[in-house]
């Protein structure tokens, strides 16, 4: 008799691969055929984790037709299947295996506006700060640095394609053309959670720079610097009135100056 | 943190399992629903339906039911899963908690479904292992799960009731009996649905889920499928008045997965499972009288026209039961029947 740990491995494999490898008179199922049996927990587990990725990648879904997407979603789960029962964290990879599969080679924007998707999909997992207002600030001490903590759940994603656009053009009350040809423009992509709601806006490179530098914590000087450096028309009170009216910061620290907090900037 | 949130102790009457569909309106409404059911797994991220659940839970109580712990799995418990279910205990305080006496985790892959485990000593010390390991964690009891199951194991030296009894023995674990998964394994494994339920031990029986089932024909193989998507069918029913009327009420959970329909539908079957176990209490306080009243015939006393009134059974009780009692009622007044299904 197998110990319990071979026969469970056996059968997860059997599941996964769509194909009995465990052997039938292991198993029962009173007048039925048990490797018939067998192909129902293979379809509950296939048709759930394929179901979960359609709910996570759903614009990517109408970009290649329902049918490709389960076929694809299908080899992914067997190749990849989930490590844990959290199936919030599934799916990160199914962008990366979309890219490499042969029949997308040339349509790069799939894979890419599904990256998009799985960033909102972690987004929505991520807690939704309180977010601060300018006006909290007013009497804060002039001689102090502040710094400004962003809401956790904000994504950048920069694409060679015109992800934001795709995925605009795929929402409710948004007439898409699934068949129009995507122009290969580059799109700076912000989002992140505000409440219920996933908030995405299109950034130029100065401010994406910018909040790429806040989210990393690396202070508003170095973030600023940054976004100078690209773009010297670079406004920062514009920036700063944007980020609070937007509701990205989550908090602001008021640090004094010291040898402390220089090394941070070096 | 944990938020201090006031005991609310789960009433032994019908919750729902709450779905994100309905939770907009849950907020909203707040209707009157004995208490929730939430499934672990969906509340160990930060979204929205997190604080949701914060705000539910102030009005509700709360039971945590578990679906990716693999209590089953040889390999062992994921220590982060578990302690991911021991912060949301410590997040949401429910009342139960609750897992599946299944495993789902094996080679390193996690399958999103429960699977059946070889009912042996084997897996009853790994199983017990397990289940001391998160009451140990959790610092509580809880309660484990019957599963419904395509296919068992020919190996087995023991069925799933006697294992499921043998791990309260040990563990001092309670038991959720879900009447539905007790159908559909029962059929689709060909034993006698009611002589699993009468030999779990009852006093460990904690929570009762009850849900829906599809029947799918394979050839010449009639199969039941747990898939959550339908109404409680009436052979569930009669299984559940089975069982309360050998357990006495429990709390009692309408679980709907698949196919959510809107919220009142969810609502109409709780209320179904507490008017059945009305009559069912009811009809058990009309045999206690008679009894004592057959006992007391030295010296009869008449009961007035009014006490009479008091006693009669509730006419949605009457309903309810009648209801359960369809599989065994004739066919022959079909648009009766119609009525009932439609004031459901």
């Amino acid at each position: 008799m197998l110990p319990l740990e071979h026969l469970q491995t056996t059968m997860a494999r059997s599941v996964l691969a769509m194909e009995p490898t465990i052997g039938s008179k292991l198993l029962i199922a009173g007048k039925a055929d048990p490797l018939a049996r067998l192909r129902i927990y293979q379809n509950n587990t296939r048709s759930s984790l394929t179901a979960v990725l359609m709910a996570v990648f759903p614009v990517t879904v109408r970009l290649v037709d329902e049918r490709f997407f389960r076929f694809a979603a299908s080899e992914f789960i067997r190749r990849h299947p989930p490590v844990e029962s959290r199936l919030a964290r599934y799916g990160a990879g199914f962008p990366r295996f979309l890219k490499s599969i042969d029949t997308l080679s040339d349509m790069p924007i799939v894979a890419e506006t599904a990256r998009l998707e799985w960033a909102i999909a972690e987004a929505l997992d991520i807690a939704s700060l309180p977010p601060c207002s300018l006006a909290d600030h007013e009497n804060s001490d002039p001689s102090a640095s502040p710094e400004i903590l962003v809401q956790p759940s904000l994504r950048l994603i920069v694409s060679h394609w015109s992800i934001l656009s795709v995925w605009s053009a795929h929402q409710q009350g948004a007439a898409a053309d699934r068949h129009s040809a995507w122009p290969r423009r580059a799109e700076r992509v912000a989002l992140w959670r505000a409440g219920d709601n996933i908030r995405l806006i299109d950034l130029d490179r100065a401010n994406l720079a910018f909040l790429h530098s806040l989210k990393h914590g690396f202070g508003l000087e170095h973030a600023a610097g940054r976004a100078l450096a690209l773009d010297p028309a670079f406004d920062l009170v514009s920036a700063l009135v944007r980020l609070f009216g937007d509701g990205l910061v989550a908090d602001v620290r008021n640090i004094a100056n010291s040898p402390k907090n220089s090394w941070r900037q070096s | 943190m944990p938020n201090m949130f006031s005991p609310l102790t789960i009433p032994a009457s019908a919750g729902i399992g709450l779905r994100s569909p309905h939770i907009a309106e849950m907020l909203t409404r707040r209707p009157s629903a004995g208490w929730l059911e939430v499934h672990a797994e969906n509340y160990m991220g930060d979204g929205a339906g997190v604080q949701a659940l914060e705000t539910l839970r102030q009005t509700y109580p709360l039971s945590v039911h578990g679906v990716g712990l693999s209590l089953g799995s040889a390999q062992g418990l994921d220590r982060d899963h578990l302690e991911r279910l021991r912060k949301i205990c410590l997040r949401f305080e429910p009342d139960l908690v609750s897992e599946h006496l299944a495993w789902s985790v094996a080679d390193g892959a996690y399958l999103n479904d429960l699977l059946p485990l070889r009912y042996d000593e084997e897996a009853l010390a790994i199983v017990a292992r397990n289940v001391e390991m998160v009451q140990d964690t959790l610092k509580r009891r809880v309660l484990i799960e019957n599963l419904s199951a395509y296919l068992a194991f020919t190996d087995s030296s023991m069925n799933e009731a006697e294992f499921l009894a043998a791990l309260v023995a040990r563990t001092g674990c309670g038991l959720l009996l879900d009447v539905n998964n007790v159908q559909v394994s029962a059929h689709n494994l060909q034993y006698d649905a009611k002589a699993f339920i009468d030999a779990l031990p009852a006093e460990a029986i904690g929570e009762i889920h009850l849900a829906g089932h599809a029947t799918n024909q394979v050839g010449t193989d009639t199969v039941l499928i747990d898939d959550h998507g339908s109404r409680v069918p009436p052979v569930v029913w009669a299984l559940y008045q089975h069982a309360i009327d050998r357990l006495g009420p429990r709390p009692t959970l309408i679980e709907w997965d698949t196919d959510v329909p809107v919220l009142d539908v969810l609502l109409g079957e709780a209320m179904w499972a507490d008017m059945l176990t009305a009559s069912i209490m009811f009809s058990r306080k009309q045999a206690a009288r008679r009894a004592q009243t057959t006992a007391a015939e030295a010296t009869p006393i008449r009961l007035s026209v009014e006490a009479e009134t008091t006693t009669s059974m509730p006419v949605l009780a009457a309903f309810a039961a009648a209801r359960a009692a369809k599989p065994s009622i004739s066919l022959a007044r079909p648009s009766l029947e119609e009525k009932y299904h439609a004031a459901a």
